[in-house]
């Protein structure tokens, strides 16, 4: 019976998730010319775009990385902040972004980060830079730049929620025995949620690497992301073989990330039980 | 007289429009033991957070060996405390959690491992250095947080109802064993609770707190003895309560119950000699309502019809009877309203009985308004 209740539910995602990604998944080892089976999409891919590939990981580590700097940074401060004020405004404004679709955020760091863009100007207009040493943005920095600030709301909302969840009184026995406030972020508070910085950092990883408003609007040229090179050759060559294999390369890059997690949540589970 | 190692000087704390201590003043004595004892939000953890640095003032000070420390963080206070979740880190083993403190101070990981090792012998929990928190039982969580309270050697440690997450015959076990350490060490403790045993056994000084303002200082003996208010009464136990009308007599207090048959009680107020204990303005030339307190366990049943002397007595009727494994508590209904007393032998319900209460049982104030009032709704 409960099968039954589940029924719809699985056909819609076997139908509409599961057949199309294990199509493209197997696909990607078709050589679409001849029909026959084998490596040669990847091998086009690689040729063709190894430096995207490699680009690609660095944004994606880079942004990553600095989204958790970041989202730790201001889950700390709204867990240990002690200036209830600056505290309030940080809670109502670091979520803002999270508002905004990822292609408005790609459209406004271009006009943002642009060599006539708003951040030049502004830099000009202030007398820290002249209009010589201008310069665009609008490469990888870009990118990792409307990444960061796309995905730092999530990141942060999830590792703030779990900070806010915490038992005070673990925080407080630290500052009692002498802990600083940064003492007791880095040696008590992080440790306490690092499953859940895990899970945030994770999901954002996988969001970025599949975006492709973004380096589409801010990466002028190349290199790109690969989000952009399947697009690329879907729209441009009807290359459907390499385009898979790229995807099939993003599902790896994902799968490692995600095994990492899963490796975490069993160690977890597994602690849960020996308890 | 010693000068005491705290001060705290009409300290008043506020959760927003809401006044949680209304002007506190406490002199603490180094080396004592301190019980703040209170029923739930009546500011007790407030005070001893405040203390810490976890709440901000809103008025007053706290001294600590002279010094106002309120401005100070809580790192900078020189206390621990024990909290009553334990407040173990779980990322931790038992000696990570013990020495935290002497990290944060600089010691070398030698000296370190050896405190910790001296500190678990002292507590009994030799070779657990290495053992995950969570694996430990409550008793020994308990162990451990205190372990790493003392491992810093604070001046003031601050225990924060430490006990009342564990069974009754550990609780038992280590009220005694805070104690002698506190003593041991030389150590100022400041314990909450709202358990009077515990405050009564663990404490040199039991304050009583009551709606934020302390009630009563003093020691067990006398808190429990000679209670100043109604409040502290029946906090302390004395919660059956019967309304009387006391005058001065040449014995010292003649109180008689206007609601019931029972005879007027001419006794001593001089408690050292079994008198009864007496606020001053309950008694007067002429007869004044009063409030009279006494224990189920002070008192006792009379079943036959013999005069007891030197006691209250109140005919009435078993209305209930409950075993406690030392005796029998029993409701009594009489003419002025229903009261437990212990008796050692079972009885029955409907028995006809008299209750005695001795004239060293009775604490005896001025009626509060507010019980006249609602007596008479």
């Amino acid at each position: 019976m409960p099968i039954a209740l589940l029924s719809p539910a699985l056909l819609m995602v076997g139908l509409l998730f599961v057949y199309p990604l294990l199509f493209s998944l197997a696909y990607a080892f078709r050589n679409e010319a001849t029909g026959a089976w084998g490596l040669v999409n990847f091998e086009k891919a690689f040729e063709l775009y190894s430096n995207d590939i490699l680009y690609t990981v660095f944004i994606l580590v880079l942004a990553t990385v600095l989204t958790g700097l970041f989202a730790v940074a201001i889950g700390g401060y709204l867990t240990l902040g002690e200036n209830r004020r600056t505290v309030a405004i940080l809670r109502w404004l670091y979520r803002w972004p999270l508002f905004i679709p990822m292609v408005v955020a790609g459209q406004l760091m271009r006009t943002f980060l642009a060599k006539n863009g708003m951040l030049n100007n502004g830099l000009m207009s202030l007398g820290l830079i002249e209009p010589i040493n201008a310069v665009s943005m609008l490469d990888w920095r870009g990118v990792v730049i409307t990444f960061v600030w796309k995905q730092l709301p999530f990141a942060a909302l999830l590792i703030s929620g779990a900070m806010a969840s915490m038992d005070r009184s673990m925080i407080e026995s630290a500052r009692n025995l002498g802990a600083s406030r940064f003492h007791a972020l880095v040696e008590i508070v992080i440790p306490q949620v690092k499953a859940s910085i895990a899970v945030s950092l994770i999901l954002s990883f996988v969001t970025m690497l599949s975006a492709l408003s973004v380096p589409m609007m801010v990466i002028a040229g190349s290199p790109t992301m690969i989000t952009v090179d399947m697009a690329w050759r879907v729209n441009s060559y009807s290359d459907y073989g390499v385009a898979n294999a790229l995807g099939f390369i993003s599902c790896a890059m994902s799968g490692v990330v995600a095994w990492f997690y899963l490796r975490q949540s069993v160690r977890e589970q597994s602690r849960i039980v020996a308890k | 007289m010693t000068e005491p190692v705290i001060s705290i000087r009409n300290l008043r704390v506020a959760y927003g429009d809401n006044e949680v201590l209304k002007g506190i003043d406490l002199a603490i004595a180094p080396g004592s033991f301190i019980a703040l004892l209170g029923a739930s939000g009546c500011g007790k953890t407030t005070l001893l957070r405040t203390l810490a640095g976890f709440n901000e003032a809103a008025g007053g000070s706290i001294l600590v060996d002279g010094k106002d420390i309120l401005a100070l963080a809580p790192e900078r206070r020189g206390m621990a405390m024990v909290f009553q979740s334990y407040a173990l880190w779980s990322h931790m083993n038992v000696a990570q959690n013990i020495g935290y403190g002497l990290k944060l101070r600089g010691i070398s990981k030698p000296e370190i491992a050896e405190r910790v090792t001296k500190l678990l012998a002292m507590l009994g929990l030799q070779g657990y250095e290495q053992r995950p928190v969570a694996e430990l039982s409550g008793g020994q969580r308990q162990r451990v947080a205190l372990g790493r309270a003392l491992a810093v050697e604070p001046k003031i440690l601050l225990l924060d109802e430490p006990l009342s997450n564990l069974d009754a015959r550990i609780r038992l076990q280590m009220r005694h064993e805070i104690r002698s350490i506190q003593k041991k060490l030389g150590l100022t403790a400041i314990l909450v609770t709202h358990d009077r045993e515990e405050a009564m056994v663990m404490a040199d000084q039991v304050v009583i707190l009551d709606q934020g303002r302390i009630a009563q200082i003093g020691t067990p003996e006398e808190v429990f003895q000679r209670p100043s208010s109604p409040f502290v009464a029946s906090f302390m136990g004395a919660e059956n309560i019967v309304d009387c009308v006391a005058k001065r007599s040449e014995k010292g207090i003649a109180i008689s119950v206007p609601k019931s048959q029972a005879s007027t009680l001419e006794c001593s107020t001089d408690a050292a000699a079994d008198g009864a204990c007496v606020a001053e303005d309950a008694m007067g030339e002429a007869p004044r309502p009063v409030q009279v307190h006494f224990r189920s366990e002070s008192a006792f049943l009379s079943l036959t019809e013999t005069a007891v002397s030197n006691a209250l007595q109140l005919p009435g009727r078993v209305a209930q009877v409950s075993y406690l494994g030392s005796g029998y508590r029993c409701e009594i209904d009489t003419d002025c309203g229903s009261f437990f007393v212990d008796h050692p032998t079972r009885v029955s319900p409907d028995d006809v009985v008299t209750i005695c209460i001795p004239a060293g049982a009775l604490h005896v104030f001025r009626m509060d308004p507010a019980r006249t009032v609602a007596a008479r709704h």
